[in-house]
């Protein structure tokens, strides 16, 4: 049977591993290569990176870099973070990336995205999927203020073929209070591609509460692995007790 | 020296690194001249069926592999697109040929319930048939990402399977041929022991 995934996330500022609340507030958590030798030493399913403030500050994500953090890796590695070009990919996965993550394009440039999909196939195009609940709706989380729902983007990117959904509560991200069920569930309803969830696991109850109200492929987390004594197996260990289905570690 | 088949569209980076980490000897190579050298091959892949072979065809590599596979009978490894092609025919996107040196055909997974997805893909616990390629294994779970699986013509070269909707082929071994769905270089633990294991058969 397909295993339920826990995926750590790696969000990184162009120097250094950061962790931010409501995607704001950013706190220093490290260094990406020792990070990643730890996650990997640790047995992990998968792993992302991103940075995040590679589109913002219109620079390309460092490939340099990302070789030292996929050498640590022996496991599927995703990474994002200002791709806005077919040769972006192209880089990546020639670095060693087997996914890659795409968010501002995905939203400004659909195109692109289709280009992508046929270009590399769907298996290796996540979509980020940021988003906000103003107190009615989800909406897209973006840079441009546009006013987008979570419904018509993520319907549009479901029928571009993309390969999986990176989803993240701008609302839980940080807080450590329990993951976005309602968006979990919502999201669910949308697609049928692997859903990975994330934002808000301060614990390993927090997964188990997502993994038995939703059916979701993975759940992905970073405050958790920086700020607590908890490690992916304490997830996992809690998970499998309560039968469901994760690789063992 | 293992030679590890570099045509273009597949992901090579994984492979070497694993081949590192476990101190195996190997060059990434297309040129005739250094497959034909070395005593091991390793056949990675991600894509489509049609367009592996058709690349491999363009690199005239589709001659060199069977010749040094079937006639000179090294050690091969094919991994993921890497083992569909060896089959008689595949059917991604449409029907096509590929390097027969495996008896058998390459179908899209029917997985019998609209509840179990294509692609497989994630971490999939194996039925290991045959013991000898998975010995010393800390976990029976590997990484799989395919849509199409390989159905061989006799089914005592199956040395592992794997469940997903439909039992499906995990691992192939025929002589001097092993196949595998799974990607060891991405299976953790699990993965290099298997390559510790293949490059020791």
């Amino acid at each position: 049977m397909i295993k339920k995934r826990i995926i750590p996330v790696m969000t990184y500022n162009g120097m250094s591993l950061i962790k931010t609340k409501q995607f704001d507030k950013p706190r220093m958590v490290g260094n990406p290569i020792q990070a990643a030798r730890v996650y990997n030493a640790r047995n992990v399913d998968e792993l992302a990176f991103i940075d995040i403030y590679a589109t913002k500050q219109n620079r390309k994500i460092n490939i340099e870099l990302v070789k030292l953090i996929l050498n640590e890796c022996f496991m599927p590695v995703s990474v994002g973070g200002g791709i806005s070009t077919l040769s972006d990919i192209r880089d990546l996965l020639h670095a060693g990336a087997d996914k890659v993550i795409i968010k501002n394009s995905a939203i400004y440039h659909p195109e692109f995205i289709e280009e992508a999909v046929l270009t590399f196939g769907s298996q290796c195009i996540v979509i980020a999927v940021d988003a906000i609940f103003d107190g009615k709706r989800y909406k897209i989380y973006n840079s441009q203020g546009l006013d987008i729902t979570l419904e018509e983007f993520v319907v549009k990117m479901h029928k571009l073929n993309v390969g999986e959904f990176l989803i993240t509560s701008v609302n839980h991200e940080g807080m450590m209070n329990g993951f976005d069920i309602n968006l979990a569930r919502i999201m669910y309803n949308l697609t049928d591609k692997p859903n990975i969830i994330h934002g808000g696991a301060g614990n390993p109850q927090h997964f188990l509460e997502l993994f038995n109200q939703v059916n979701i492929s993975a759940a992905a987390a970073a405050s958790i692995f920086h700020f607590t004594q908890y490690t992916p197996k304490d997830i996992k260990d809690l998970l499998k007790q309560n039968n469901i289905p994760v690789r063992n570690v | 020296m293992i030679a590890v088949i570099d045509y273009g569209i597949n992901n090579i980076a994984s492979v070497a690194k694993a081949l590192k980490k476990i101190n195996a000897e190997f060059i990434v190579t297309n040129q005739k001249k250094e497959i034909e050298d070395s005593d091991t091959i390793i056949l990675p892949g991600v894509g489509s069926f049609l367009e592996g072979m058709n690349t491999l065809k363009s690199l005239d590599l589709n001659t060199i592999l069977i010749r040094e596979i079937k006639e000179k009978k090294k050690k091969f490894l094919g991994i993921c697109l890497g083992m569909q092609m060896l089959a008689t025919k595949g059917f991604e996107p449409e029907e096509s040929l590929g390097l027969d040196l495996i008896g058998g055909k390459v179908e899209k997974i029917n997985t019998g319930s609209p509840f179990i997805k294509i692609p497989h893909m994630g971490w999939n616990n194996i039925k290991i048939i045959n013991p000898a390629l998975f010995k010393n294994l800390n976990d029976d779970n590997f990484y799989f990402t395919h849509s199409y699986h390989f159905i061989p013509d006799e089914f005592n070269i199956v040395s592992a399977t794997v469940t997903h909707g439909v039992e499906m082929v995990a691992c192939l071994e025929k002589d001097n041929i092993v196949a595998v769905q799974f990607h060891p270089e991405l299976s953790q633990q699990a993965g290099l022991t298997f390559l510790k294991n293949f490059l020791e058969r």
